[in-house]
């Protein structure tokens, strides 16, 4: 196509687009075939210390008493959680209350304990079972969760290793 | 035009609209392909939690954390190597280290046996593993300091 301006006749530049849209859908193809979407993950953020010593935990005791304060063994919901030979979850023990491995009763129990003015815990510990199933233990830190939560707390949550002769 | 008097002016479709389609998918693409993701191991199947938090600041923790994979035999996954529990002990001590190294280069103060590291575990374990093995790793890990600890799970209904 010829322009005229200012009396000189000027072609218009012809570039070719195919090439480009060659490369482009080259581009597109590459990205297409890494795509992968990603996982919707997400965490339960911790805080875990190592477990004290007795003679630790009852110097931190001493130390609460004089201030008033209730000693963080006080404080602590205790929980042991039991497994069976497959690692599945078999019994779950709430401040000594057995309640199975029913979800509907650890929730409920979990809500006694925890929205009860009166408890006084604002955190838990939970004696793990080592050869439970993490997936298990997760579907537990999830229940856990769920009542900090309702109760408006924030959650904290330790494990310490379940050993023989503990909680019986 | 009559049928003797065939034009010989050559079809030009315009491909400009066609060019900015593929260029807008394919700058789709490149904004939601994700290369942060070698770290998250695709043989690890994470257990589901419907309470687990979305990672909402990742880049605030990114320079402070460590990913650990652990599969469902309990052992401990860096790359191609799988790493059994001493290995795995030895492999955590070595990257305490180099968080110690740069905490010391950065000129904070560091006493191992009172202050803990700022580091953030990111722990990614396979949901047929068992609590004893994801144990050792966390003991492994307290042992050189770590305290903050993060369990990966998928969010799930």
């Amino acid at each position: 196509m010829a322009r005229k301006r200012g009396g000189l006749e000027m072609d218009a530049p012809d570039v070719p687009v195919a090439p480009m849209l060659d490369m482009a859908f080259q581009l597109l193809t590459f990205f297409v075939l890494t795509y992968r979407p990603a996982p919707v993950e997400g965490q339960f953020m911790m805080n875990l210390l190592p477990p004290q010593p007795v003679t630790a935990e009852a110097a931190a005791a001493t130390e609460a008493a004089a201030t008033n304060d209730l000693p963080a063994t006080l404080r602590t919901l205790p929980v042991v959680l039991r497994a069976d030979d497959q690692g599945r979850l078999a019994q779950i023990n709430i401040a000594e209350f057995d309640v199975s491995d029913d979800p509907k009763a650890l929730a409920a129990e979990l809500d006694h304990q925890l929205l009860d003015p009166d408890a006084p815990f604002d955190q838990t510990l939970i004696k793990v079972d080592p050869n439970l199933r993490y997936s298990e233990l997760m579907t537990i830190i999830n229940a856990f969760t769920d009542a900090f939560i309702r109760a408006k707390k924030e959650p904290k949550l330790s494990f310490d290793e379940l050993r023989a002769g503990d909680g019986a | 035009m009559s049928g003797a008097a065939i034009s010989k002016e050559k079809a030009e479709p315009n491909l400009t609209p066609l060019l900015d389609i593929v260029f807008q998918l394919i700058t789709f693409f490149m904004l939601v392909i994700n290369f942060a993701n070698d770290n998250y191991d695709q043989r690890i199947n994470l257990p589901d939690a419907g309470s687990a938090r979305p990672v909402e600041d990742d880049s605030r923790i990114a320079q402070d954390r460590l990913v650990l994979n652990v599969d469902s035999e309990g052992r401990m996954l860096k790359g191609d190597r799988i790493l059994g529990i001493d290995e795995a002990a030895q492999a955590i001590r070595h990257e305490a280290d180099l968080v110690k190294l740069g905490l010391r280069t950065s000129g904070v103060k560091f006493d191992s046996a009172v202050d803990t590291l700022p580091t953030t575990i990111i722990l990614r374990a396979d949901k047929e593993t068992t609590f004893g093995a994801v144990l050792g790793i966390i003991k492994a890990c307290q042992s050189q300091g770590f305290r903050k600890f993060a369990l990966k799970a998928m969010i799930r209904s």
